[in-house]
């Protein structure tokens, strides 16, 4: 039968035991991200409503960027047509281009 | 993240609405349809914004000045074939030019008030600042 261990040679492994965890610098990151992956998604109305300062910019921005390019771009184009029509129409009264 | 993805998209299709409503909003189909198919009349009645009856009088208008036109085409290729003095190819490109001048004002006369004034406007520096780099390829429909 075996006998059972010595107390004291315990003890004194005990004292002399000491831990050395490798450091992990992922350790808390990967904690936070644990955290949050189990917290139960935010609803978008809550998240836009919990970011309305930021959101409503934002909007606005978009809003205003989409006007502007879009007034641009039509008048750009509007304008360039008129401009040859105009051309050709001149052109086509022209007696002088007609005989170049 | 998806909140952000979300609110990403959302403010694309905002910024793309936007664009569309303005876009549509300062557009003029009608004067851009007449010079995609180079026609002028078209041009004209939508530009200016012409009643039945100011087209059709403007139309004969051109159509009347269409021959007088032909003649000072006429007159200049004549010239320029038995070799004229310059002054005298001058002389008659003065004549069209002047010609051009009136049947313009003719035209922006019979127009609703202040298109003629714009019509002017836009017609007459491309008189003046004809630079003589080549023949028309488009003809004024009628």
């Amino acid at each position: 039968m075996k006998p059972p261990p010595d107390p004291d040679s315990l003890s004194r492994l005990l004292a002399v035991w000491r831990v050395a965890p490798r450091k992990d610098p992922q350790f808390r990151p990967a904690v936070f991200a644990r955290l949050s992956a189990a917290r139960p998604a935010l609803p978008w109305r809550a998240y836009a409503r919990l970011h309305a300062a930021a959101l409503g910019g934002a909007l606005a921005v978009a809003l205003i960027a989409g006007a502007w390019v879009g007034r641009d771009q039509a008048r750009t184009r509007v304008a360039a047509d008129r401009d040859a029509i105009a051309r050709e129409y001149v052109q086509a009264l022209d007696a002088r281009a007609m005989t170049r | 993240m998806k909140n952000f993805w979300l609110t990403l998209v959302v403010l694309l299709a905002a910024a793309a609405t936007s664009f569309g409503v303005f876009y549509v909003v300062n557009d003029a189909p009608a004067i851009r349809r007449a010079a995609r198919e180079g026609d002028a009349m078209a041009w004209l009645r939508a530009e200016f914004r012409l009643d039945d009856a100011q087209f059709a009088a403007i139309k004969q208008l051109h159509d009347n000045y269409s021959l007088v036109c032909s003649q000072h085409c006429a007159a200049i290729m004549s010239a320029q074939r038995r070799h004229a003095p310059a002054a005298e190819v001058a002389a008659l490109e003065q004549t069209c030019v002047d010609a051009m001048t009136a049947h313009f004002r003719q035209v922006a006369a019979l127009m609703p008030p202040g298109q003629g004034e714009r019509y002017l406007a836009i017609v007459l520096p491309r008189v003046s600042h004809y630079t003589h780099e080549g023949a028309p390829t488009l003809q004024v429909k009628s």
